[in-house]
């Protein structure tokens, strides 16, 4: 696949210091830590790891399916999920600043309280604003939507007259209500790893594909039948198959009803986790491929989470890589098989199997152990960029000798 | 190399409602010692139906049509179940692809390991008795035969003879087992002393408690007196004194006291594991019966002063008694096996009958199975198992042939109810929605077969025998013979209680790669993550240290760090274990990694057959181009190649060749006639009809020239 340039596209999701903590046995797992990243209009980006890394967690907690702990999300523009953590992180550290300080200079206690409780006060403000901001951004979607929709039909409903201005006014009402119950996040589709799993044995498929639909408002018989009809078509089933049951699908044509389902939303976003790991090569081949022309069809934008990094390569502009719930390097896919810099990262291209015997018989799998490889005792590290588009998770010693690499 | 495994011919059918899926059609191979073989192919091919077959797990309305599978002499295909409890998972192991669907999910992890354990070890412990004294008592009995037939003393000093064979063989192997258990504890010892070692040094923030506790108990373990002797007393207050140092050191975050500590174990216990072993079976000879202390000597001169003890008051006469045994048993043995040949080849023409007579057919087969049993050997510990599954499995067949007459008639009647009901409904001018099911006919003739094959073979194996009755060394069968009561002796002391069972489950968890094996061991599938489940998996099948593992698709759905872990693990278990694997998956490049030996499986056949280097760069098989073309690799760059449309419906398995359909490079001949193995090189073998001579000459996709080019690039630079 040709790597396409994205510099200049506009930025359709904006991931922020994103958070996600699970709670277990009175302590907390960080399932995703201060994760950051970007992805414009258009292009694809992938997401490696190893399973538990957290990257499945990152796919559910941007489409809301978690409460987030920490962080931003930001979707279109728009903040559509934020987390306290880091607000309440920065209070009780000013509280212990303060109270550090007091000690130092108790002379300046009422300054310093001042400065504390203003910060306080900030932090408790942008807390808010956050808060309120992801919980009405359907609010506002919906909204902007009615108003859309007005703005269309009453120039409309005043030129009609007799059956015509009825036909239009249910058709009007139809919309409209639509528009009301419109959400933001259904801009954001998932395709799931299991296909088997994903699909409900007792809905046919037409009522598995037309359910978002239906959630959404729409009614009209006629017009969710073309839908799906539109749909199979363009996923390489049949109108036939609409009728059927889950059951009576191979796995591949399983997932491609899995597909079906996210793009009938016609999203602006798809998050796909793990969508062929579960198939077969040549059925892999297939949803490969139906993906791509999705791709170039609609100029859909997608986060492609998966294991096989031969398929994240060929399929991904972009590849972000995680390792226990931090991204430790992300650069374009080229870019980032070309000239892996993080340990981990080349621990995890030197344990792909190629299909080359001779080859696969002198591969040496590079271990990862951190402990071994970092001392971030002192200098502790952050995510940098080593050169333009090239994020690496490094201490300032790391920092220079990766640089030092990369101008070789 | 050593074969194995031989699957021979290999069919197999599934009885449905629709009529008969023909998932199996005739394939062969064989797997030697220590080796990989892959197959490949997309669902539904038949990999894993033949891998089922393989440990005798199909579904019920499986129908096995002919074919064999040779494991260790036996036919796996025939066997009764309970010989097959003996092989598999003890000797045959099996990996699912799915591992949450293998494990309970309700049973602790801990129990699921260690349950096959136990129960085996209470069965072996049994079986090892049993034989070990069923063995000694033929043998014993064999001596006063040749012996002292008419001489009651020397038959009595033979008989007490056994008995301290008995007796001593017990206390060596209580001295041993004593000794073992040290050397093993401080060996571990040492592993867990190396990791927490390296931790501490780099000031890691884990929990190490469980590990500390550990080294302590095994620390004090490998205190014997030849592992660890002169320092034993220093080594119990080390170890008992390490856990209070760990928790110091872990309120103080200072090290410095806890790492002296372990220094000096490791130490210690490095020099006690390479130490000399003693000849432990000599030693417990002495110590039962010569009634003094071992004299104090080093190691290899007590060696030899106890070999001297042992050969002069016991060994030497015991073997040359033991050979006459063996010979003269063998003797009547050949006599028997000469008429058994006999008798075998006279019963061949029962079984050619254009119809057989049922009476005659039992009559004739319990006579064979007479004179089969007569050839047994009872002081021959080689246990030819075609003898001893002759019986079963000619019965069986003749069995299914009687049935099949019965069955066969209904069969016919029902097809042709439904060919009526058909006929009805397009002579009403109807399009039935269905499709008339091929009746379901058993082959009277390939049962017969069957059962003259099964007679032929025994005889060919027999004859064999006799030919090689003069190359027959009993000399170092007398030694064997040693060998295999020495075995089965230490099978009866060895006990797997709980404690033990657990030691080895953990060590187990740890050796696949399980972080802190210790909490792990008392949690519940669900706590898993997949890959760590695959592991508990591969851990429950090694656990019985099977002769061969069958592994189905064990890292579809793994990562790759987790997959490559893995597929490191099998293969150093292989090449420790001598272990053959067979390789179920789609993944080529797993496939590079592991195989040495591909199979590529379409439609229930074998269409490509070859070394891992054939295969991949010398490819002959369109099905084989698809499959590799249709998966990207780190340099693909333009679309990827699909396989348009499915595999056949094998209820109709297609006259042709079964890729016909989908294959871009048919030919007519493809749709008509099924294209047979065409040998390219020795090793490398495909069904194509492309690789006729008359077929015009046509090259491997670009795709697939183009990925050789670039593997040629890579290994040459």
């Amino acid at each position: 696949m040709a790597k396409r340039n994205f510099d200049n596209a506009e930025t359709l999701l904006k991931v922020e210091h994103l958070c996600q903590y699970f709670k277990m046995d009175g302590s907390e797992l960080k399932a995703v830590d201060d994760v950051n990243f970007e992805i414009k209009k258009g292009e694809v980006f992938g997401l490696v790891g190893e399973s538990g890394c957290g990257k499945t967690t990152t796919g559910r907690s941007i489409i809301k399916l978690y409460n987030i702990t920490g962080g931003n999300v930001f979707f279109k523009g728009i903040r559509i999920a934020a987390g306290k953590r880091g607000y309440e992180n920065a209070i009780a550290k000013a509280k212990a600043d303060y109270k550090a300080a007091v000690k130092e200079h108790p002379d300046q206690e009422a300054q310093l309280k001042a400065a504390m409780e203003k910060t306080v006060s900030e932090q408790k403000e942008a807390m808010k604003l956050a808060m309120e901001e992801q919980k009405s951004c359907d609010r506002e979607y919906a909204k902007q939507q009615t108003a859309a929709v007005k703005a269309k039909y009453a120039p409309l409903l005043e030129k009609a007259t007799g059956d015509e201005k009825a036909a239009l006014q249910s058709e009007y009402r139809n919309e409209l209500r639509k528009a009301r119950n419109a959400k933001l996040v259904t801009q954001i589709q998932m395709i799931f790893q299991d296909p088997i799993a994903s699909l409900d044995p007792r809905m046919t498929v037409r009522d598995i594909i037309a359910e978002g639909l239906v959630i959404q408002g729409e009614r009209n018989k006629q017009a969710i039948d073309d839908k799906v009809n539109e749909m199979l078509e363009l996923v390489g089933l049949v109108r036939e198959h609409a009728t059927r049951y889950p059951h009576e699908f191979s796995g591949g044509q399983r997932q491609r009803i899995g597909v079906a389902r996210s793009v009938i939303m016609n999203p602006e976003l798809i998050i796909a986790d793990e969508p062929v790991s579960a198939l077969d090569v040549s059925v892999q081949a297939q949803v490969i491929n139906l993906l791509n022309e999705l791709r170039e069809k609609f100029g859909l934008t997608i986060l492609f989470i998966a294991h096989d990094l031969s398929v994240v390569k060929y399929f991904s502009d972009r590849i972000g890589v995680m390792y226990f719930g931090k991204m430790v390097e992300m650069a374009s896919s080229d870019e980032l098989f070309a000239h892996p810099l993080h340990p981990y990262t080349r621990s995890l291209l030197s344990a792909i199997p190629l299909p080359d015997p001779i080859y696969e018989k002198s591969r040496q799998r590079i271990t990862y152990n951190p402990l071994a490889e970092h001392d971030y005792s002192v200098d502790k590290p952050s995510f940098r960029e080593i050169v333009p588009g090239h994020f690496v998770q490094c201490n300032d010693e790391e920092f220079a000798r990766y640089q030092e690499e990369m101008k070789k | 190399m050593e074969t194995k495994l031989q699957v021979r011919d290999l069919r197999i059918s599934f009885r449905t409602s629709n009529g008969k899926v023909q998932a199996v059609r005739g394939i062969d191979f064989d797997l030697a010692k220590g080796e990989t073989l892959a197959i490949v192919g997309e669902s539904g091919s038949g990999k894993s139906v033949t891998s089922k077959a393989i440990l005798g797990i199909q579904a019920a309305n499986a129908l096995t049509e002919s074919g064999e599978i040779i494991y260790d002499g036996k036919d796996l295909l025939k066997i009764s179940e309970e010989e097959f409890h003996k092989i598999r998972g003890d000797k045959i192991a099996m990996i699912f692809q799915d591992p949450m669907s293998s494990l309970n999910p309700i049973v602790k992890i801990g129990r699921q390991l260690t349950e096959a354990m136990i129960l085996k070890g209470k069965a072996r412990q049994r079986e090892s008795r049993s034989n070990f004294n069923t063995y000694l008592k033929s043998l014993s009995n064999a001596m006063v035969e040749v012996l002292a037939k008419n001489d009651p003393a020397k038959a009595s000093q033979i008989k007490t003879m056994c008995k301290n064979f008995d007796k001593f063989e017990f206390k060596h192997i209580d001295l041993e087992s004593a000794y073992s258990d040290a050397h093993e504890a401080a060996l571990e010892a040492l592993d867990d002393l190396e990791v927490e070692i390296f931790e501490l040094e780099k000031h890691s923030t884990k929990d190490a408690t469980d590990r500390i506790n550990d080294i302590a108990t095994q620390a004090k373990a490998s205190i014997n007196d030849y592992v660890v002797k002169e320092d034993a007393d220093r080594i119990k207050t080390l170890a008992s004194g390490l856990n209070g140092l760990w928790k110091k050191a872990k309120k103080d975050h200072e090290y410095a006291e806890i790492l002296k500590s372990m220094y000096e174990i490791r130490e210690i216990l490095q020099k006690a594991v390479s130490k000399d072993v003693p000849n432990f079976f000599r030693m417990g000879y002495y110590v039962t019966f010569s009634g003094q202390p071992l004299p104090d000597l080093p190691v290899d001169q007590l060696n030899d002063f106890l070999l001297k003890y042992l050969d002069e008051n016991f060994m030497l006469e015991f073997i040359s008694n033991a050979k006459a045994a063996l010979e003269y048993t063998a003797g009547i043995s050949y006599e028997n096996l000469a008429k058994a040949v006999e008798t075998l080849e006279a019963a061949i023409p029962v079984y050619q009958r254009e119809e057989l007579n049922k009476k005659e057919a039992y009559e004739t087969y319990k006579m064979m199975q007479g004179a089969v049993m007569a050839t047994v050997d009872p002081l021959n510990i080689h246990k030819d198992s075609l003898t001893f599954t002759f019986g079963s499995s000619v019965k069986s067949e003749i069995d299914r042939y009687f049935a099949a007459i019965g069955l066969n008639v209904k069969a016919e009647k029902a097809h042709e109810k439904d060919q009526k009901k058909y006929d009805r409904l397009l002579a009403k001018g109807k399009v039935p929605d269905w499709e008339v099911a091929a009746a379901a006919i058993i082959d009277l003739e390939l049962v017969k077969k069957n059962i003259v094959h099964l007679i032929e073979r025994l005889a060919e194996n027999y004859k064999t025998i006799l030919d090689q009755r003069s190359q027959r060394d009993y000399q170092a069968q007398t030694v064997e013979v040693i060998d295999y009561l020495k075995a089965n002796a230490s099978g009866v002391v060895e006990k797997v209680t709980h404690r033990v069972a657990k030691r080895r489950a953990i060590k187990l968890m740890d050796e696949v790669g399980i972080a802190e094996p210790h909490k792990r061991y008392n949690q519940y599938p669900f706590e898993f993550s997949g890959g760590m489940r695959q592991r508990i998996v591969i851990a429950i099948a090694l656990a019985a240290n099977p002769d061969i593992l069958i592994c189905d698709e064990p890292t579809t759905a793994l990562d790759v760090t987790i997959q490559s872990q893995i597929l490191e693990l099998i293969n150093k278990l292989k090449r420790e274990r001598q272990l053959s694997v067979i390789f179920i998956t789609h993944d080529l490049g797993v496939v590079a990694n592991m195989a040495d030996r591909v199979a590529v499986m379409y439609a229930g056949k074998i269409v490509e057959y070859g070394t891992a280097e054939d295969i991949f760069y010398h490819a002959a098989h369109p099905y084989t181009w698809a499959l590799m073309s249709s998966m990207p690799d780190l340099d693909t760059d333009e679309k990827l190649e699909a396989i348009p449309g499915t595999p056949p419906n094998m209820i109709y398995p297609p006259v042709g060749d079964a890729f016909a359909p989908r294959n871009k490079y048919a030919m007519k001949i493809d749709f008509e006639k099924q294209p047979p193995m065409f040998q390219i090189s020795d090793t490398h073998f495909a069904a194509t009809w492309l690789l006729h001579p008359d077929a015009p000459k046509i090259d491997p996709p670009k795709a697939i020239q183009d990925r050789i080019a670039r593997m040629k690039n890579r290994t040459e630079a």
